[in-house]
């Protein structure tokens, strides 16, 4: 009887510490946030394993020189850092604001892109995401980037990034030129944005974004007020969503 | 740094390099390393090592090395990373006494994430360098600029540099030494020295998938494909094969995207520690693959449909003789205890039923187990193997015995109270057993179906195997199942009586039967001597177990050591294979070039390949084969009947029936002139497709034979 007693005493124990263990891992740690001094009425999800110990933006060439370009991006910046974010998209109090920093280059931020292009275009409005290019990777990286604000300009910035994403490639300016031709895109006109001061501009603006919110490396993102680094899964990026969502914190609303 | 090295030279450097390495590592013991400072970052730790401490008088050239410990989850990649991705660059300017360094790459891993191919390294890789001096035995010094990608969940560019200083000296740095030949033995080599040799190599017109053959005497064990075909191309995940006993390697990628003009193509194989690379030349057509493509990627419609086959194959296979017995004892058992409860029923047939799909799962498992190890598994096999029927037929001879009265199974007291549940009636691990008895003795049964639903399974994904094996149990079970939904149907079996003495007289004598099947099975496979030692066996652990009067505990000591004895006997008395055979007067041993050479002459070659635990194969034999007009059509002097015996595992004819995609029997087929690569017949014969596949061959066309 006593040995019985025993047994079920341990075996609730081990019931306990079970559910304990295991359980919470079903539903998911619960995200805990941490504030960012910089820039201000930003946060972080807190104990990223991977956001210290990086040199950062090893992959950017910034030139020790004062460059005008990067002053007139922190410039931007510092004016309206919500704009330079997320861009012109629709204000309102019902949509959540989401900034992407991806490279064509970088394996996971095709799954990331995929699943946030979903994501947005099942949420009917209420969730709007703005694409930022962060070329860390080297020059095809860059040309990349470059072609697709290019593409932007002719209002294909969609079905560009789609075509990129589902194919293995090399930046050359032949495979642009296939890729627009492909694309029914005018190939001389994008070639003449590419080089062009805008562009130019809006990767430095958007690397300067990167800068301040210490990203160090693709893909990173920004849902609301929550600063992400790396891949973070449909889980808790649907979870940031809803959180952002139910917060309504002030900071670009 | 080049991107496709030329392979010849490329291995001539590698084999003087490592050569070269382990010579000096074992002459000497190093004191100081040669070792840059290095580089931390999270994802990985990076320095440039030497073999040489220094550079030695008179040394022209330096082994060295990249070598990277890469944090957990991280990885970084190879020359042709993938889909998407960057290798490694490095840049060497800023070196002194540096004319040329020759950057070497290990085999690479695959890495599949959410769909994306990707090629590289994870844990640990040292990239071989082979530095060449400018001045023969002058100081040198590396300052290498790397450039990487490290990607866990997020990717993040790496820009380091890493200086050595070489001194003239001499002396071997061992553990550097160790860690450079380490790796450079995994540097593909042209396939001389691996064995690899690629035999062919297709790329479809309309640039869709890509077709590899390669060839291996030493087998290969878990291959994998690499190939390059310019930076524009990528390919999806291959679709694998193994054949001719595994040294037959078969391999198709989708390809993803290309453009442009192709490249010459190279194309590098790993396979465990050893890998080549080589640049094959095309092929103009794709290579058969070695077994049938739809069954290798079946659809989930497919899949149902072999399910529901396995499922009816395993209810037929209640009615086998071999298995009836088991059934009827059950439910004879259900008639004997009226007075049950029906929970208590219901659990009993429950508990069987788990217990036949209990042993389908232990099937499936070890058939995973056996593929993974490469072997070639079909059904009834188990049936080549001398021990298995030796403890197959001691079961059989002992519950026939038991069915006829010469003694009581009983269990221990203390088990029996264990087992037994408060109220005394027996317990459910009997039924268990009884219903995993049941599926042991169903495998030899091997119905027509079964044939069909296990080569797919053998030949498909391990989900497959599971859907299977389980469909098969499940069908067997169905009874049990039955019985457990409506308990009812029990109590309407007549009542108990004399009947029931008689009833278990049939059934011993059916299991008896069976037991004399597999006597005569294991006479077959491990000759007379084996069959005589575990019948001697046999009567004397009966006669031990119906001594009533001897201490229950020694009777079953004697018994356990008695059995364990039978057991062994097979194994020691097996004699050799007899040399010929060839009983049947115009059956000619199966040799599998002669079919080609007897075509070749205008015969036509009748395959039949048997087995003597084959009962299928029994009735083809019976009903079709040895009866006119069979018979005489396989006796005209046009025709040769070819017999192959599979009864002991024999290698030449499994890897023939693997060839067609078959991993069980019967299996019969017929060449002819008209007909070079055989016309396979059902696997349940009958006597028009016989003729029908005979005419066929000869080119006379089937309507010749409807008279």
């Amino acid at each position: 009887m006593n040995r019985r007693k025993v047994v079920a005493g341990a075996a609730v124990v081990a019931a306990g510490y079970g559910g304990y263990r295991f359980v919470p891992a079903l539903f998911g740690p619960r995200i805990e946030f941490e504030t960012l001094d910089e820039p201000r009425g930003f946060r972080r999800i807190a104990g990223g394993r991977i956001s210290t110990g990086f040199a950062p933006f090893a992959g950017i060439s910034s030139a020790s020189a004062p460059d005008p370009l990067v002053e007139r991006a922190a410039r931007i910046v510092d004016d309206d850092i919500c704009g330079a974010l997320f861009g012109a998209s629709t204000t309102g109090s019902d949509v959540v604001r989401m900034a992407s920093f991806s490279d064509y280059y970088c394996p996971y931020c095709r799954v990331q892109t995929k699943r946030l292009s979903t994501i947005e275009s099942r949420s009917g409005g209420r969730i709007s995401v703005n694409w930022h290019e962060l070329p860390l990777l080297g020059d095809g990286s860059q040309l990349a980037a470059k072609a697709a604000l290019a593409a932007r300009r002719q209002g294909a910035y969609a079905v560009f990034q789609e075509r990129m994403m589902t194919a293995s490639f090399q930046t050359t300016p032949a495979y642009l030129a296939a890729v627009s031709a492909s694309l029914g895109l005018d190939y001389d006109r994008l070639e003449a944005d590419m080089s062009s001061p805008d562009i130019d501009l809006e990767l430095h603006v958007t690397a300067e974004l990167a800068r301040r919110f210490g990203f160090i490396g693709t893909p990173a993102l920004v849902i609301g007020t929550t600063a992400v680094q790396g891949e973070i899964g449909e889980r808790v990026t649907t979870e940031l969503i809803k959180i952002e969502r139910d917060e309504q914190r002030g900071t670009c609303a | 740094m080049r991107r496709f090295p030329e392979g010849r030279f490329r291995t001539a450097v590698l084999r003087r390099l490592v050569a070269g390495v382990l010579a000096l590592a074992i002459g000497s013991g190093g004191v100081t390393a040669a070792t840059s400072d290095a580089h931390r970052s999270p994802a990985l730790v990076a320095t440039l090592i030497t073999a040489e401490k220094g550079v030695a008088p008179e040394a022209t050239a330096i082994s060295a090395g990249l070598a990277l410990t890469i944090s957990e989850g991280w990885k970084t990649y190879w020359r042709s990373p993938g889909e998407v991705g960057i290798p490694p660059t490095v840049d060497w300017t800023g070196s002194t006494n540096v004319a040329g360094v020759e950057f070497l790459w290990p085999a690479p891993t695959r890495f599949t994430a959410f769909g994306i191919e990707n090629f590289g390294y994870h844990d640990e890789v040292v990239f071989p360098l082979r530095i060449s001096l400018l001045d023969a035995g002058k100081p040198a010094r590396l300052n290498a600029k790397v450039n990487l990608l490290v990607c866990s969940e997020i990717c993040v560019p790496d820009d380091f540099t890493l200086t050595l200083d070489m001194p003239v000296a001499t002396g071997i740095d061992a553990a550097a030494a160790a860690r450079i030949s380490d790796f450079a033995a995994r540097v593909p080599d042209d396939g001389t020295a691996s064995g690899i040799e690629i035999t062919s190599a297709f790329v479809a017109a309309d640039r869709s998938a890509l077709t590899v053959t390669a060839r291996s005497e030493r087998g290969f064990a878990a291959p994998d494909i690499f190939p390059e075909l310019g930076s524009q191309t990528t390919f999806g995940k291959p679709d694998i094969r193994l054949g001719d006993g595994n040294r037959l390697m078969w391999a198709k990628l989708p390809i993803l995207g290309s453009a442009g003009d192709l490249p010459a193509l190279a194309v590098t194989i790993t396979d465990g520690a050893r890998a080549a690379t080589v640049e094959p030349a095309l092929s103009d057509a794709a290579a058969a693959p070695p077994f049938l493509l739809d069954r290798m990627v079946p659809g989930v419609s497919e899949v149902a449909w072999i399910a529901l086959i396995a499922l009816l194959g395993g209810l037929i296979l209640n009615a086998m003789p071999c298995v009836l017995p088991v059934l009827s004892i059950k439910l004879a058992s259900a008639v004997k205890a009226h007075g049950q409860t029906r929970t208590r029923l219901r659990a009993g047939f429950l508990m069987s039923a788990a217990g036949v799909i209990a042993f389908m799962w232990i099937l499936a498992a070890a058939t995973l187990g056996a593929r993974a190890l490469g072997l070639s598994v079909g059904w009834g096999l188990q049936f080549q193997n001398p021990l298995f029927l030796a403890a197959m037929v001691v079961v059989l001879a002992l519950f026939s015995a038991n069915l006829f009265g010469a003694f009581e199974i009983s269990l221990p007291a203390s088990w029996q109270t264990r087992l037994a549940r408060a109220d005394g009636q027996p317990g459910l691990s009997g039924d268990f057993v009884s219903g995993a008895f049941a599926a042991v003795l169903a495998t030899p049964c091997s119905a027509p179906f079964l044939g069909t639903a296990v080569a797919f399974a053998l030949s498909g994904r391990p989900v497959d195997i599971v859907v299977i094996f389980t469909a098969l149990g499940i069908g067997l079970a169905l009874p049990y199942l039955l019985v457990a939904a409506a308990p009812g149907m029990v109590q309407r079996l007549p009542r108990p009586g004399r009947w029931m003495v008689w009833l278990r007289l049939m059934l011993g004598g059916l299991l008896a039967l069976t037991a004399a099947w597999l006597f005569w099975v294991m006479q077959g496979v491990a000759g007379t001597a084996a069959v005589a030692g575990v019948a001697a066996g046999i009567a004397a652990l009966v006669a031990i177990l119906s001594l009533r009067r001897l201490n229950q505990t020694l009777r079953l000591g004697a018994a356990l050591t008695l059995a364990a004895a039978t057991l062994a006997t097979p194994a020691i008395l097996r004699e050799a294979p007899p040399a010929a055979i060839g009983p049947e007067t115009g059956w000619v041993r199966f040799e599998r070039r002669e079919i080609a050479r007897l075509v070749s002459t205008g015969k036509v070659v009748f395959v039949d390949v048997t087995a003597d635990w084959c009962l299928t194969c029994k009735a083809n034999k019976a009903l079709v084969l040895d009866r006119d007009p069979v018979r005489s059509a396989l006796a005209e002097p046009d025709v040769v009947p070819m017999l192959a015996d599979w009864t002991r595992s024999d290698d030449a004819i499994t890897r023939y029936l693997e060839s067609f995609g078959r991993f069980g029997i019967p299996f019969n087929a017929v060449y002819g002139p008209a007909a070079p690569d055989g016309i396979i017949l059902p696997e349940l014969l009958s006597t028009e497709a016989v003729l029908d596949a005979i005419d066929g061959a000869r080119g006379m066309g089937a309507t010749a034979s409807g008279g």
